[in-house]
Order: structure tokens, then sequence, then C-alpha cells
């Protein structure tokens, strides 16, 4: 019987199309990684620099966005994501300027991380309010409260912010990436050697079925954005460490990169059992990496219209690409 | 069925009543008044042009899962080709305001066109396609643009008569509503739309031809918000060329009340009429907000809406049970 399947040209076909379409996410982040080598070294400038800002840039959004894989996964999406990690960071800095203290500004990062999460899942499993709504309006909220904050509390600088020996023990890379590696590796735990994880993957490829079968949405929505929040809060305090102040704009464009991002890295908006913890990583530093290399090809300000374009259609070839063995007859929805 | 008539009237006009009331309340304690000359009259019918279209824009893909993006983009985009032609052509002088009108209407109607052709020839989500399609559109606008505020284009006698005449935006919102009424109450289209979006496979195995019938949509919801773009254009004076990953996204964001009003109010009519009244209390919100703009940041304007719309949101999704608690035991 498996002799007959392997011969079988076409699922041969499919099987070698479904490789090439798991290893591109990866074998395009290398090429970008390369190719951004590659184009700083042909400028003369300082590759280690460089590659600093690409990994402070890419950490934030991998951090976040591996986090917000649990809520991907049950077919959900929060576009709040970048507002919670403003006001997060935001209450973080009111507190050590309060209190002097690093644990408590943490325990605030991290407290009101989660508290903002948890608010908009019960908001949407208690009373039964559709997902995507509640985070559009936890959004408006975190971000104008955030804005108030730190216009009442910036003055004439527009910002606020710690002094930067508060958070210099952080800046070293290899604290960052070890920070990043076991939250990654807990998620990834989590997400693929637990219960919690198979029944999210299912609840997103067949809600119908995996409530039939007795699992909880509201249940697994709750953990999931518990999950998210606690992302949220270390991309709060990376940004922090990175850029010891908080404007009005920070972590503005998280929220969406992070769609972009995961999609990038592989994996469906759809959720499902095609989630994957990796394309976070992957997607968010391609994503970071494609940006950046555009912004040295195209140097000027209009550049920045023409790279956001390139960089558009290169996300929409490769979401293109790793779709194309799951085509249905009537359009997606 | 007088009853029926009467039910249909009073459940039309309730909302926009109540809003009325608890505003108008709230000014008169605040010694404020909602709508108190000339200009705010023709803002708040402006506004509420606005918020209509936009939020019958927003739903036509929405009602049918299709999430799109991609529409603040599509209004920039649109009015920044629209006044640069119309200035290339008439340098500011009479009539401006019409061409600019008709032209933002093409645009927009085109943009709508690439972004359904793409939705439908790659086969991917909307949601995906139309993250895509903002990001190109955005990155159109800036390049067009520089990324400045594009404001000698649109600052003429002809676009300051229209922003300062209340029966223009009127007449718009007439318009629309009407051509929308037909289109999707009334023809072949609007029937098919309404087969698909209840019922996608069951529809297509009926022979109903689903790529045509989502590109249209794209086609009708780029028109409107090329009218949603000028209308801004008339309110604020200037375009932002400048918005950048996803800074665009934001015009949607004030459809979102709206839409869940006005498809509450369109039990008792019709969806269309109810996102008109759900815009006339959004409207009346925000005329509201003005009076007391020395009290009222936007900050705080921004947290009431939201928590509005969380509020009806949670009354419209817990119905049912708030019924069965409030109703008196037999």
């Amino acid at each position: 019987m498996e002799k007959t399947k392997s011969e079988n040209p076409d699922v041969r076909k499919y099987k070698l199309r479904q490789t090439l379409i798991d290893i591109l996410p990866l074998a395009a982040l290398a090429v970008l990684f390369a190719a951004f080598c590659g184009i700083v070294a042909g400028k003369g400038y300082r590759l280690d620099l460089y590659l600093n800002i690409i990994f402070n840039e890419g950490v934030v959004l991998a951090v976040v966005a591996t986090g917000a894989i649990f809520i991907y996964s049950l077919g959900s999406f929060d576009i709040s994501l970048g507002a919670s990690t403003l006001f997060s960071a935001t209450l973080g800095v009111m507190a050590y300027n309060a209190t002097g203290s690093l644990p408590v500004m943490l325990l605030v990062i991290f407290g009101v991380a989660v508290g903002c999460s948890l608010l908009s899942s019960v908001l949407a499993s208690v009373f039964h309010i559709p997902v995507f709504v509640t985070t559009v309006a936890m959004m408006s909220v975190l971000s104008a409260i955030a804005s108030q904050i730190i216009s009442v509390n910036g003055g004439a600088l527009g910002g606020i912010s710690i002094p930067s020996e508060v958070v210099a023990p952080f800046e070293p890379p290899v604290i960052k990436i070890i920070l990043l590696a076991v939250f990654c590796v807990v998620c990834f735990f989590i997400f693929d050697f637990t219960k919690v994880g198979r029944r999210q993957k299912f609840l997103g490829g067949n809600p119908v079925c995996a409530k039939l079968s007795g699992i909880s949405l509201n249940k697994y929505a709750i953990i999931a954005f518990v999950i998210a929040g606690v992302g949220v809060g270390l991309g709060a305090f990376l940004t922090l460490v990175y850029t010891p102040s908080v404007t009005a704009s920070t972590a503005g464009s998280i929220g969406m990169n992070i769609l972009v991002a995961i999609v990038f890295g592989g994996m469906p908006i759809s959720g499902g059992p095609r989630s994957r913890i990796y394309s976070a990583l992957i997607g968010g530093f391609s994503y970071i990496l494609l940006n950046n290399i555009l912004k040295l090809i195209i140097d000027s300000n209009t550049g920045y219209g023409i790279s956001q374009i390139v960089s558009a259609v290169f996300f929409l070839a490769v979401v293109y690409v790793t779709g194309l063995n799951y085509r249905t007859r009537n359009l997606p929805r | 069925m007088k009853n029926t008539a009467v039910k249909k009237i009073v459940g039309t006009l309730a909302i926009p009543v109540l809003f009325a009331a608890v505003l108008l309340i709230l000014c008169a304690i605040g010694g404020k008044t909602m709508i108190g000359n000339r200009i705010s009259l023709n803002y708040f019918v402006l506004y509420a042009a606005v918020v209509m279209i936009t939020t019958m824009a927003l739903s036509i893909n929405l009602n049918s899962g299709r999430f799109d993006f991609s529409l603040g983009a599509m209004a920039v985009l649109a009015s920044v080709l629209s006044s640069k032609l119309t200035y290339a052509v008439l340098g500011g002088g009479t009539g401006s305001a019409l061409v600019m009108l008709a032209l933002n209407i093409v645009f927009g109607a085109l943009l709508g066109l690439f972004s359904g052709a793409l939705y439908v020839t790659l086969r991917i989500p909307p949601i995906i396609t139309s993250l895509g399609v903002t990001l190109i559109l955005e990155g159109v606008t800036f390049s067009v643009t520089g990324g400045k505020y594009v404001m000698d284009e649109v600052r003429n006698a002809s676009m300051t008569a229209f922003a300062g005449n209340w029966y223009w935006p009127l007449l718009i919102i007439a318009a629309v509503l009407a051509l929308m009424v037909y289109l999707f109450d009334h023809t072949r289209f609007g029937y098919n739309y309404k087969a698909l979006m209840s019922g996608q496979a069951v529809s297509v195995n009926t022979g109903i031809r689903e790529v045509p019938n989502a590109v249209l949509c794209y086609v009708i919801c780029g028109a409107l918000m090329g009218i949603v773009g000028f209308l801004n254009v008339a309110r604020s004076s200037n375009i932002n060329g400048g918005s950048l990953n996803f800074g665009s996204i934001s015009i949607m964001f004030t459809a979102f009340l709206p839409m869940f009003i006005g498809g509450y109010i369109g039990r008792f009519s019709n969806d269309k009429l109810g996102y008109l009244m759900a815009a006339i209390c959004m409207s009346m919100l925000n005329s509201t907000f003005a009076a007391f703009s020395n009290e009222v940041s936007a900050s705080t304007q921004s947290i009431i809406n939201a928590v509005l719309l969380v509020l009806f949101l949670i009354y419209l999704n817990n119905e049912g049970l708030l019924k069965k608690i409030l109703s008196p035991r037999k």
C-alpha cells in the first residue's frame, strides 16, 4: 500500500512541493541575511553596527510575534499588541520613575501586559464579542491612555524616559539572545509538546469538531492571550533596553508587523495545525532584514515609499508560494 | 400591519433619538450647544457623510468574510492622484471640487479593481491580500507626495465652497444611499452578493459566479472610499502623504461602531438606512466632542468611542440573555 503511494507521481510531486514550501521561509531568511551582509560590506559600512540594529529591531518583533502565535493558531488575531507594548512600557517607565526600583518596573510591565491581554480575552470570551473588534477597541483605549500619560509627563521633550544605566546590564546582545531563546523554547515546548498547544491547533483547524470533542474555546483563548501578554511584556522591556525612552509612536507598527512576520515565516493566518512557533522568529527577522536591505539600496526620502512597495510585493509573493498546496475551488475568506 | 409599521419606525429611530436626547442633555448641563452655527452644521453633515460611506465600504466586504485593511490607503491615494491631476488641469479654478470628486471616484474604483483583481488572481486570504495592498498603496502615496502633506492643490475657492455648504454632502449622502439600496437590494448583483454572503459553497454550486461578484464588491468599495477621500480633504484642507507602515488603517476604525449600530437598526428597516442613522449618531457625538473640546481631549474621545463600541457589542451579543434576565417571571 505504502509502495503504491510513494510511486504515485502526484503524491510525490505534492510532497516535494510541500518540502520546498516548508523550507522556503528559512531559505528566504538565509538569502536575505547574506544579501544584507553583502550590501553593507559593499557600501563599506560597519557590519557589526548594522547587525546590531537588525538584531535590536528583530528581537522585539520576534518576541511579541512568538507569543502572538498562540492567538493566531486559534484562527483569531490581535492588532492591539503594539498598543499593549506601548502601554506596558509607558507604565513601566512611570513605575520606575515613581519608585526607582527595577523589579517594580518589571513587575508593572509584565503585569500590565498580561492584564491587558486578559481583559481582551475575557471581553471576547465572557461577553461573546468578536475577538478582532475587542482588540480594535483595546488598541484605541491603550494608545489613547499611553499618549495622554506621555503628553502630560513628557513635557517639551514629548517622551518619558528612565536613566539608561538602569537597563544597561541587559544591553549586551548575549543577554537578549538568552531571553529570546528561553522564551522561544518555552513557547515551543508548550505549543508542540503539551495538550495546550495541540488543542489550540485543533481549535484553529476545526473549531466545530474541537468543541464537539469537549474542548473549551474560551479556556484556550484565555491561555493564548496570557502567553501573548507575556510576550508583549518581554517585548516592552526589550524596547526600553534598546531605547530607554517612550514616545507616543513607540512600538506603533508592531501590531501590524506581527501579522506580516507570521505570514512571512510560513504560517497561515487562519491558524490550525500548520501553525509553527518558529514562524514568528524566522518571519520577524526576515521582515526586518528585508526592510533594512531596501533602505540601504534605495537611499532617499522617496525611497521609503518604493522600499515599502517592494517589501509588499515580496510579502505577497512569499504568501502565494507558501500557499500553493492549499488552493480551494472557492475564493478563500 | 399598522403595528409592524410602527415597530419598524420606532426601531429605526430609537437609537438616534436616544443619542440625541442624551447628548443634548449633556450639552445643556455643560452650557454648550451641539450645533450652534452654520459652520458646525456644515461639519455635522460632512462628518455624517464620511462615516456613512466608510461604514458602507467596510461592511460590503466584511459581511462576506473579507476583511479589507486597504480602505484607508485607497481613500488617501485616490485623493492624492485626483488633487494633483485636477490642479494640473484647472489650477484650482472654478469646478475644481466637482472634477476632483469625479476623479476621486474613478481612481478609487480603479484601486478597488486592483485590490479585487489581486485577491481573485492570487487566491490568498483577503486579509493577507489587503495587508499587501495597503503597503503598496501607502508606498505609492509616499512616492508621489515625497512624504509631504498635499495642501496647495486642495486649497481653493471651489473646495471652500463645497465644505462651506451642508447641502453638498447631504446630496452625496442621498445619492450614495439610493445607489447602494438599488445595487444591493434590487439588482442581480445584489441578490448574488447576498446569496454568496450567506452560503458561499451552495451559491457557487448553483451557478453564481463568485469571482465577478467579489471583484465588483471591491470596485464599489474603492469608489466609495474615493468619495470618503474627497470628503476628508474637504474637512481638513490637506492630505497626509506621509503615512507608511499601515498608518492609513485608522481611517476605517471610525466605521466599526456605526457598522454594528447600523446592522442593529437594519433589522427594523434596511441595513443601508441603518448605516445612515448610525452615522448621524456618530456625527452628533463628534459635534458634542467639538463643543466640549476644551474639556474633552482627543485621547478621551478615543477612549469614549472604544468604550461605546464595547458596550454596544456586549448588548448586541448578549441580547437574548439580557431579555431573559429582564423579562418578568411568570
